[in-house]
C-alpha cells in the first residue's frame, strides 16, 4: 500500500469531519430540492434515483471512497424514506421499488468506488509528476553547480524539503578539507536518536555521507529510495566536477608546455639576432686586419648600440612578462596627465616615429588619469611600435582621447594597419601571437600582451577594432 | 693638472667598473673604485672624492643604506646607478640624498652630462655664489628680482607658479621628487598632493615651453618627478 502522498493530503485539505458533514449535507440537500419539486410535480421514482446519483457522484469525485459511500448509503435511505411507497417507512411494497433500489444501491457504490480510485490514481500520478520534476529540477541544479560546496547547499536544502527532519549533516570529503554543511530545525532532537545514514558513492569509492535525523516519524521506505536518488545524484555531480577540474588542469599544464616551447624558440631568434649583429660589428672593428674609414667604424657603431636598445627593450619585455604572469606587477598608481605622458613618449620614440605622422588629439585640460606612468608609457610605447610595425611607412598614427564616463577616459590609437580577421581581433593580445605567421616581423611577440596585461592590472579593459583603412586600439583609464 | 677631480665608483660589476674607470680616467679624472658599499664608505671617508657614482644594488648595504650614510658626513654629489623598473627605490634613494640617477644600460654621454651638471652644481653650491639670473633658449629667469621673460617680454606668473618655478630653476639639471617639490613649493603637509603639482606644471609649460607636450625646459621624470634642463 502506497503512503498517502503529500500531493494528494493537499487536494483535499479540508479536515475529514467537514468532508463527511459536507457530504451529508449534499445527500440532505439533493434531497430537500427533490421533495420540493416533488409537491409541485410528480416525477417518477426511476428519475429520482438518477437525480440522486447526483450526490454520490459530486462526494466520490471530490473527497474520494469512503465519503461517495457514506453519500450512497444515505442516498438509498432518503430514496427509499421519502420517494418510495409508502413513504415515509423503510418498508418497500411492490417488487419493482425494490429491484429500483438495489439497482440505485449497486450502481452508486459501482460509482463510488471507480471515481474514487480514478481519484486516487491521479493523485498518485500527480505525486509521482511531481516528484519527477522535482528530481529534474535538482539535477539541473547540480548540473549548474560550480563546486563542491554548492552541491552540499543544494543537496541540504532538497533533503530538509523532502524530508522534513529535525537535523540534517552531510559531510563531503573533498580537498584540501572536508566540506561539513547541516541545517537544524529542533535543536535537542539529535540527542539519543540516531541518525539515518545515506553514503555518496561513486565508481571511484566514497565521496561522503547524508545524515538525518527525524524522530517522531520514522524514514519510509519511499522516502529512503528518494535519498538514495539524491544521494547517487549528488555523488555523479562531484565527480563530474572533479573530472573537469583534472581535464582542465591537465590542459592548463599542456598548455603552459606549449607556450614555453614557443617562448624558447621565439626568444632565442630574438636574442640570437642582435647578438649576432654585435659581436660581427665589434670584431671586424678589433681584428685590425682593415683600416676602417671613419664612416664604416661610426655605421658599425651606430648598429652595435642600436642592436643593444634592441636587446634591451626585449628583455624588458620579457620581464614584464614574466612579472604580469606571476601577478606582480602593481601599478604604482598617481594623479597623472595623459598628455604628459604622450609627450614623454613621443620625445623618447621620436626618432623610430619619423617615418610616420603622429597626430595627437589628447586635450591637456582632460582630467587627470589614476595611472602608473612608466607602465602607461610602456603600453603606449609598445602600442606604437605595433602600429608602425604593420602600417605603411609615411601612414598616419592617430591618438585621441576623450571622458567616457564619471570614471574613465577613453583612448583610441589608430592605425593604416591592414586589417584583422574578425575572430584574430581578441588573440592579437595573446603571447606570440602573429597575424600571420610565417611571415618575418621582428619583434618578442610579447608588446600588445604586456599592453593589455598593464591596462588590466589598472583595471581597465584594452580591445581592438576593424575601421576604415586600417585598426584601431581602444582602452579606458580610470579618473583619479 | 695639478689637482684633478676625484670620482669614486661604488659597483659591484666589474665588467661596469672596468668600463667607467676606461672612459672617466680618458675624460682626465681621477678614479677609485669600490665593489661593496662598506668599502665604498671607507674610500669616500679617506679619498674625499669630489664625485660618488653609486650602484643601488651592492652585495652588502643597498644603495639607500650607503646613500644615508654618506650623507651623515658628506656633500659631494651623488649618481645613482639603478636598472629599470624600480622607480620606488630611485624615489626612495633620492630623497636620501641622491643627486640624480641613470638607468641601466645608459650612453656614456649621458653619464658624462650628469656628471658636469653634479659637479657644477657642487662648485656653485661651494662657491656660496647662488646664481640668481638663469637663461636657457628663449627664457631668463631673473630669481631675485621676481621676473620672468620670453623672448624679452615679460610673462606673467601666479605666485605659486614663479615658487615652483624658482625652486626647480635653483636645481639645474638635478632630478627632483614629487615630494621634494611638494614639500618645499607647498608645505610637507601636502607632499602627496600630486594632482595641485600636476596642474601647476602644466600651467608653466603652457606659459613658458614652445610645446607644451614636448617640454624642452621643465621635463618630466617618469614615476619620480621633474627636472629642470637648461641648453648646454
Amino acid at each position: 500500500m502506497m503512503p498517502i502522498p503529500q500531493r494528494a493530503r493537499q487536494i483535499s485539505n479540508l479536515p475529514v469531519l467537514a468532508v463527511y458533514l459536507l457530504t451529508l449535507g449534499f445527500s440532505f440537500a439533493t434531497c430537500a430540492i427533490l421533495l420540493g419539486i416533488n409537491r409541485f410535480v410528480a416525477i417518477n421514482e426511476t428519475t429520482i434515483a438518477l437525480i440522486f446519483l447526483l450526490p454520490v457522484g459530486l462526494s466520490a469525485t471530490l473527497w474520494g471512497l469512503f465519503p461517495g459511500i457514506l453519500a450512497a448509503f444515505i442516498c438509498f435511505l432518503t430514496l427509499n424514506y421519502y420517494f418510495i411507497q409508502p413513504v415515509g417507512s423503510l418498508t418497500v411494497h411492490t417488487s419493482e421499488d425494490l429491484v429500483v433500489l438495489t439497482a440505485f444501491l449497486g450502481v452508486t457504490i459501482v460509482i463510488s468506488q471507480l471515481v474514487g480510485m480514478i481519484k486516487h490514481n491521479l493523485a498518485a500520478a500527480t505525486d509521482r509528476e511531481f516528484e519527477a520534476l522535482r528530481l529534474y529540477e535538482f539535477s539541473a541544479l547540480l548540473a549548474m553547480s560550480q563546486n563542491e560546496q554548492s552541491i552540499g547547499h543544494i543537496l541540504l536544502e532538497k533533503v530538509d524539503q523532502t524530508l522534513q527532519p529535525e537535523r540534517i549533516e552531510i559531510l563531503l570529503e573533498a580537498t584540501p578539507q572536508p566540506i561539513l554543511v547541516s541545517i537544524e530545525h529542533s535543536p535537542t532532537a539529535n540527542a539519543n536518536v540516531k541518525p539515518t545514514v545515506e553514503p555518496l558513492q561513486s565508481a571511484r569509492g566514497l565521496l561522503g555521507e547524508i545524515r538525518v535525523w527525524r524522530a517522531g516519524n520514522p524514514i519510509k521506505e519511499i522516502e529512503q529510495r528518494l535519498l538514495k536518488i539524491f544521494a547517487s545524484q549528488s555523488a555523479l555531480a562531484i565527480e563530474r566536477l572533479r573530472l573537469a577540474d583534472a581535464a582542465s588542469k591537465a590542459r592548463v599544464i599542456e598548455e603552459s608546455d606549449r607556450l614555453k616551447s614557443s617562448l624558447l624558440s621565439s626568444v632565442s631568434h630574438e636574442l640570437r639576432s642582435p647578438l649576432a649583429a654585435i659581436k660581427a660589428s665589434v670584431s671586424s672593428l678589433r681584428s685590425g686586419e682593415v683600416e676602417w674609414e671613419a664612416e664604416a667604424r661610426t655605421e658599425l657603431l651606430t648598429t652595435v648600440e642600436e642592436e643593444i636598445d634592441h636587446l634591451n627593450i626585449l628583455v624588458g619585455n620579457l620581464l614584464d612578462m614574466s612579472r604580469i604572469e606571476a601577478g606582480a606587477l602593481q601599478p604604482q598608481k598617481k594623479p597623472n596627465q595623459l598628455s604628459e605622458i604622450i609627450g614623454a613618449v613621443r620625445g623618447r620614440m621620436r626618432k623610430q616615429l619619423q617615418a610616420h605622422m603622429l597626430d595627437v588629439d589628447v586635450p591637456d585640460d582632460l582630467p587627470l588619469v589614476n595611472v602608473d606612468f612608466v607602465q602607461m608609457e610602456q603600453v603606449f610605447t609598445n602600442l606604437l611600435t605595433n602600429s608602425m610595425k604593420y602600417s605603411p611607412s609615411g601612414s598616419s598614427i592617430q591618438i585621441s582621447a576623450s571622458q567616457k564616463d564619471k570614471h574613465n577616459l577613453q583612448i583610441r590609437l589608430a592605425n593604416k594597419s591592414t586589417p584583422v580577421p574578425e575572430a584574430d581581433l581578441e588573440k592579437m593580445f595573446d603571447k606570440f601571437y602573429r597575424i600571420n605567421p610565417s611571415e618575418r616581423v621582428t619583434g618578442s611577440g610579447l608588446g600588445l600582451s604586456i599592453c593589455k596585461g598593464i591596462i588590466e592590472a589598472h583595471g581597465s579593459t584594452i580591445w581592438a577594432e576593424n575601421i576604415p583603412n586600417g585598426l584601431a586600439f581602444y582602452f579606458t583609464l580610470p579618473l583619479a | 693638472m695639478t689637482n684633478p677631480t676625484h670620482i669614486l665608483v661604488i659597483d659591484d660589476e666589474p665588467q661596469i667598473l672596468r668600463a667607467l674607470k676606461t672612459i672617466l680616467t680618458a675624460k682626465q679624472f681621477h678614479v677609485s673604485a669600490a665593489t661593496r658599499g662598506e668599502e665604498g664608505l671607507t674610500l669616500a671617508a679617506t679619498g674625499r672624492p669630489d664625485l660618488i657614482i653609486l650602484d643601488m644594488s651592492l652585495p652588502d648595504l643597498d644603495g639607500i643604506q650607503v646613500c644615508k650614510q654618506l650623507r651623515e658626513w658628506s656633500t659631494a654629489p651623488i649618481i645613482i646607478l639603478s636598472v629599470r623598473d624600480s622607480e620606488k627605490d630611485k624615489v626612495a634613494v633620492l630623497d636620501a640624498g641622491a643627486d640624480d640617477y641613470l638607468t641601466k644600460p645608459f650612453g656614456i654621454e649621458e653619464l658624462l652630462a650628469r656628471v658636469r651638471v653634479a659637479l657644477r652644481h657642487k662648485s656653485q653650491v661651494a662657491g656660496g655664489e647662488k646664481n640668481t639670473m638663469i637663461r636657457t633658449g628663449k627664457i631668463e629667469i631673473d630669481l631675485a628680482g621676481f621676473i620672468v621673460r620670453k623672448d624679452k617680454a615679460e610673462i606673467s606668473l601666479t605666485a605659486t607658479e614663479f615658487k615652483l618655478l624658482a625652486y626647480l630653476a635653483s636645481h639645474v639639471g638635478r632630478v627632483l621628487t614629487h615630494q621634494m617639490i611638494l614639500s618645499n613649493v607647498w608645505d610637507p603637509a601636502e607632499a602627496d598632493k600630486i594632482e595641485y603639482l600636476r596642474v601647476y606644471m602644466r600651467q608653466l609649460r603652457k606659459k613658458l615651453e614652445d610645446d607644451p607636450e614636448q617640454p624642452k625646459m621643465l621635463m618630466t621624470e617618469p614615476g619620480i618627478g621633474y627636472r629642470f634642463v637648461t641648453e648646454e
